[in-house]
C-alpha cells in the first residue's frame, strides 16, 4: 500500500493541526513504544506523538506544512518498525500474519524443546554414559535448539539489536543477552567435545517466551477486534439504485446523501439511513452500536444508524450522511483516540521500566563479580537467572492491559471512552452532577395527566388534541403522537404563533394551547380548572362552550432512573441535579428519585458556577448531560459522560459517550472504572513484588536458569490475564 | 549402541516431520478461525441474495 493512500486513509485534519494515526508492527514492549516516540519526535513541527504499546498505536499530532505524514512514516520505518493503517482489511490481515507467524513459532520451540530434552536429559545424571554417546546427544541438541533459538526467538534478538543501535536499553536486551549468553558456550563446548551445554535451558526459555507472547497477542487482538469489528464490518461496495430503479455497485466512499441504497438480510446498513417507503418497517440488531442485542423496530422517519444490521427483509433506505460522516464513522474515530492516547500512569510505569533495566544489567555484573570470588562454577547459571528472572514488561503492561480491557469491557455495554485517562479520573469522581431534561427524563414529552371539565371521555378528548396538534412542530405538540383516533379529522388548521392552535372539527371550532387563548373561544363560559400537580406545562383544549379539558404536559422520568440514582448512592456518590427547567419540575424530579439537592433555573454558566463551587470543596464532579446544550459544562467537569442521540452524540467533547440512552449504565461506567484501578493497583504490586523477591534469589544462586525463566513469562502472562478478568462487566 | 545412532536421527526425522505439518496447517488456515466451524452444523443452508 503506498503512502499517498495511507494519506488518504488517514484524512488528517486541514489546517494549523494536523493529525494522523496508525497501526505499528513489531511493538512488544514499552520500550519499543519510547523509541517510537523519541525518533518522531525529533521531526520538525511535530507537537504530540503517543504511541500505546498494549495496543500498537501511534497517535501524532504537528504544526501543518512543518514536515508531513510520509516523513512520519518513514522516521517510524527507520527506527525498525513498519506502519500499518489500523481499520479494515490491511488491519486484518496484519492480524493474521502476525498470528500465523506467533503460531509457528510456539510450535517450533515446543516441539524443538521437548526434543531437545530428551537428548539433553540422558546427559543428567548419568555418569557411565560413554563420551561418543554423550557427544551425540550435544550434537543432535545443538541442530535441534539453533533453529529454535533463531526462529522462534528472532523477536527478541532482533528487537534487542533494535534497541542497541539505537542507543538506548529496550525490555529485550536482557533477555537476548542470557540467550546469547547461555547458547555461545554450548556451541563452543560441542565443538570441543566436552564441558557443559545448555541448550535444553536456551529451547525452554524460548519456548516461555514465545508462548507468552502468543498469549498476550491473542489478548491484544481480542481486545481490538471490538471496535476493529465496526469499521471492518461496514461492506467496501454498496448497491445504489439509480433515478430509474437501476441497480449499481458502487464503492462506499462514492455514496452520498440522499442516494436510495439497498441492504440485503444480514448485510450491515453502511450509513446513517432512514427508510425510504413509508409503509417498511425494518428490524434491526443495533448491538454493535449499543451493546444491546435485543432486536429494535425502525418506522419511517425513525433514524436508522449505520452499523446496524438488518434482520428483516431486504430494505430500500435513503442515506442521510455520506460514508465518513455517519455516527459510526464518527464513534469510530473517538475510540480510536482514546486508544492511541496512553493514560499518565502508564507513561510513567514505562520510565521505571526503562530504568529497570538497566539496574537489572548492573545488578548481572555485580552478582557475576561475587560468585568469581566465591564459586567461579556457580557464576554463570546465576547471572543467567538474573537475566532472565526479572521481568520489566509485567511492570509496563500493568496499566495499559488493565485500561485497554476496561475500555473494551465499557464499549460493549455501550459506553465509548473518548480519552486514555477518563477511566482514572472517573473512578475518583464522588459526585455526579446531572441535568434533568434529555438525560433524567425521557428526550420526547407526553400527556403525564389529564382533568376532564365536561362529560367528554378522556380518550375523546386525547384524540381531539392529537388530531388539532398533527401538524404543529412544537415540542409540546409531541405528547398527543400515539393518541390520534383516525374518524377524528381537523380541518382548516391554524397556528398561532406562541399561543396554540385552532381547527374545526365535525363543525365545531376547537382550539389547544394557552389558557387565555382556549378561554377567548368562548368569552362568556364559566371556567374554572382544578391545580394540575405536577411537570413543566399544561396545555388547555376547548371549543366554542368553553374549556373541555386540561392536559399535564411534560416529559415523564426515564424508568430506570430511579434505579440508576439508588446505584449510584449505593456506590457512595452523592448526586447533584442542575437544571435549565423551572423549580416545579426540577422539584418533582429530585422528589421522585430522592435527591435532597436540586438547582432549577440555570443558565449555563450557572451550571458552571455550582460546579466550580462543587470544585472548591473538593468534590470531583462526574457531568452527564447531553452532548450540545451542556457541552461547556460537560467540558469544565471532572471527568463528563454525554448522552443522546445521532451523530450530535459523537461530536460532543465529553470523555464518555453512552451510546444507549440508559441512566443505569453511568453507574455501572463508575463501578467498572474502579475495578479497573484496583486491577492497575494489583498488577503494578504485583509487578514489584515479584521483581523484588526473585531477583535476590536469583542473584544468590537460588533459582535454576529454566525455572527464571517460567517465573518471567508466567508473571507478565499473570498481569494480562488479571487484566482481562474486566471484560466480563455485564450489563444489570 | 550404533542403533542410538539410527534411533537419534529417526527422533530427529520424526520432529522434522511434524514441524513440517504444523507450518503446512497454519499455512493452510487450519488455525485462522476455530470458533464458528464448530457450530456451523447448527446453522442451515446459507442464505441467498435476495433477487
Amino acid at each position: 500500500m503506498s503512502t499517498a493512500s495511507l494519506h488518504a486513509r488517514w484524512s488528517p485534519d486541514a489546517g494549523e493541526h494536523e493529525h494522523a494515526m496508525f497501526g505499528v508492527e513489531g511493538i512488544h514492549c514499552a520500550g519499543c513504544a519510547g523509541t517510537i516516540e523519541k525518533a518522531v519526535s525529533r521531526l520538525p513541527g511535530i507537537e504530540i506523538v503517543r504511541v500505546n504499546a498494549a495496543t500498537a498505536r501511534v497517535s501524532v499530532e504537528w504544526r501543518g506544512g512543518a514536515t508531513t505524514l510520509n516523513a512520519i512514516l518513514d522516521a517510524v520505518g527507520r527506527a525498525g518498525f513498519t506502519p500499518v493503517p489500523l481499520a479494515g482489511r490491511e488491519a486484518a490481515q496484519k492480524f493474521s500474519a502476525e498470528r500465523r507467524a506467533a503460531l509457528k513459532r510456539v510450535g517450533l520451540a515446543s516441539l524443538g524443546m521437548m526434543q531437545a530434552m530428551m537428548y539433553l536429559g540422558a546427559l543428567y545424571g548419568a555418569s557411565d554414559i560413554d563420551a561418543s554417546m554423550s557427544q551425540l546427544m550435544r550434537v543432535a541438541g545443538m541442530v535441534i535448539v539453533t533453529p529454535v533459538l533463531f526462529y522462534s526467538g528472532a523477536p527478541y534478538l532482533v528487537g534487542a539489536w533494535r534497541d542497541v543501535s539505537n542507543r538506548r536499553l529496550g525490555m529485550d536486551v536482557p533477555v537476548a543477552l542470557a540467550l546469547l549468553l547461555a547458547w555461545v558456550p554450548s556451541v563452543v563446548n560441542t565443538m570441543r567435545g566436552s564441558g557443559e551445554v545448555y541448550f535444553d535451558s536456551v529451547g525452554m526459555f524460548v519456548f516461555f517466551l514465545a508462548a507468552g507472547r502468543f498469549i498476550e497477542m491473542n489478548v491484544r487482538h481480542r481486545q481490538l477486534a471490538g471496535d476493529e469489528a465496526l469499521a471492518r464490518t461496514l461492506p467496501a461496495q454498496v448497491t445504489r439504485l439509480d433515478d430509474a430503479g437501476e441497480r449499481q455497485s458502487i464503492p462506499l466512499a462514492a455514496l452520498a446523501p440522499g442516494d436510495r441504497f439497498l441492504v440485503r438480510k444480514g448485510g450491515v446498513v453502511a450509513v446513517d439511513a432512514r427508510l425510504a417507503a413509508p409503509a417498511d418497517v425494518a428490524v434491526l440488531d443495533e448491538s454493535l452500536l449499543t451493546g444491546e442485542s435485543i432486536a429494535v423496530r425502525r418506522r419511517a422517519g425513525d433514524p436508522i444508524r449505520g452499523g446496524s444490521v438488518n434482520l428483516g427483509s431486504p430494505l430500500t433506505l435513503v442515506a442521510v450522511s455520506a460514508a465518513g460522516n455517519s455516527m459510526l464513522a464518527s464513534i469510530v474515530a473517538l475510540v480510536a483516540r482514546a486508544q492511541a492516547d496512553r493514560p499518565p500512569l502508564a507513561r510513567a510505569a514505562d520510565r521505571a521500566a526503562s530504568w529497570f533495566v538497566g539496574i537489572i544489567l548492573v545488578l548481572a555484573l555485580i552478582t557475576a563479580a561475587g560468585w568469581l570470588f566465591v564459586d567461579a562454577t556457580r557464576a554463570f547459571p546465576a547471572v543467567l537467572a538474573v537475566l532472565v528472572v526479572t521481568c520489566p514488561c509485567a511492570l509496563s503492561l500493568a496499566t495499559p492491559a488493565a485500561f485497554a480491557a476496561a475500555t473494551n469491557a465499557l464499549s460493549r455495554l455501550g459506553i465509548l471512552v473518548t480519552r486514555a485517562d477518563a477511566i482514572e479520573r472517573l473512578a475518583r469522581v464522588d459526585t455526579i452532577m446531572l441535568d434533568k431534561t434529555g438525560t433524567l427524563t425521557e428526550p420526547v414529552c407526553s400527556v403525564a395527566g389529564i382533568e376532564l371539565l365536561s362529560n367528554l371521555s378522556a380518550a375523546r378528548a386525547l384524540a381531539v388534541a392529537a388530531a388539532l396538534e398533527r401538524g404543529s412542530e412544537h415540542p409540546l405538540a409531541a405528547a398527543f403522537r400515539g393518541h390520534e383516533d383516525s374518524l377524528v379529522v381537523a380541518s382548516d388548521v391554524r397556528e398561532f404563533e406562541g399561543e396554540g392552535v385552532e381547527a374545526r372539527i365535525e363543525g365545531r371550532r376547537w382550539r389547544i394551547g394557552r389558557r387565555t387563548f382556549v378561554t377567548s373561544l368562548a368569552p362568556q363560559a364559566q371556567h374554572t380548572v382544578f391545580a394540575l400537580h405536577g411537570h413543566e406545562a399544561t396545555s388547555y383544549l376547548g371549543d366554542e362552550a368553553g374549556l373541555v379539558a386540561a392536559f399535564d404536559v411534560g416529559a415523564p422520568l426515564r424508568r430506570e432512573a430511579r434505579a440508576a440514582a439508588d446505584a449510584l448512592r449505593k456506590l457512595g456518590i452523592s448526586i447533584v441535579i442542575a437544571s435549565g427547567d423551572s423549580h416545579r419540575a426540577v422539584a418533582s424530579a429530585a422528589r421522585a428519585l430522592g435527591v435532597p439537592v436540586a438547582h432549577a433555573r440555570l443558565k449555563p454558566d450557572g451550571k458552571i458556577r455550582l460546579l466550580d463551587e462543587l470544585r472548591a470543596k473538593g468534590n470531583k464532579v462526574f457531568a452527564v448531560g447531553d452532548g450540545i446544550n451542556d457541552a461547556p459544562v460537560l467540558a469544565a467537569a471532572d471527568v463528563s459522560c454525554a448522552m443522546g442521540q445521532g451523530s450530535a452524540l459523537a461530536q460532543s467533547a465529553a470523555d464518555l459517550l453512552l451510546v444507549e440512552e440508559d441512566l443505569s449504565r453511568v453507574a455501572l461506567a463508575i463501578a467498572t472504572a474502579r475495578r479497573t484501578m484496583d486491577v492497575v493497583r494489583q498488577n503494578l504490586l504485583w509487578s514489584i513484588v515479584y521483581n523484588a523477591a526473585a531477583v535476590p534469589l536469583a542473584a544468590l544462586g537460588l533459582i535454576a536458569p529454566w525455572l527464571a525463566a517460567l517465573g518471567m513469562s508466567l508473571s507478565s502472562l499473570g498481569v494480562v490475564l488479571n487484566a482481562r478478568r474486566l471484560a466480563t462487566v455485564q450489563p444489570r | 549402541m550404533s542403533i542410538a545412532y539410527l534411533l537419534v536421527l529417526l527422533g530427529m526425522g520424526i520432529l522434522a516431520a511434524a514441524i513440517w505439518a504444523l507450518f503446512w496447517a497454519v499455512d493452510n488456515d487450519q488455525f485462522e478461525e476455530l470458533e464458528s466451524q464448530g457450530a456451523s452444523i447448527l446453522h442451515d443452508e446459507p442464505e441467498e441474495d435476495p433477487p
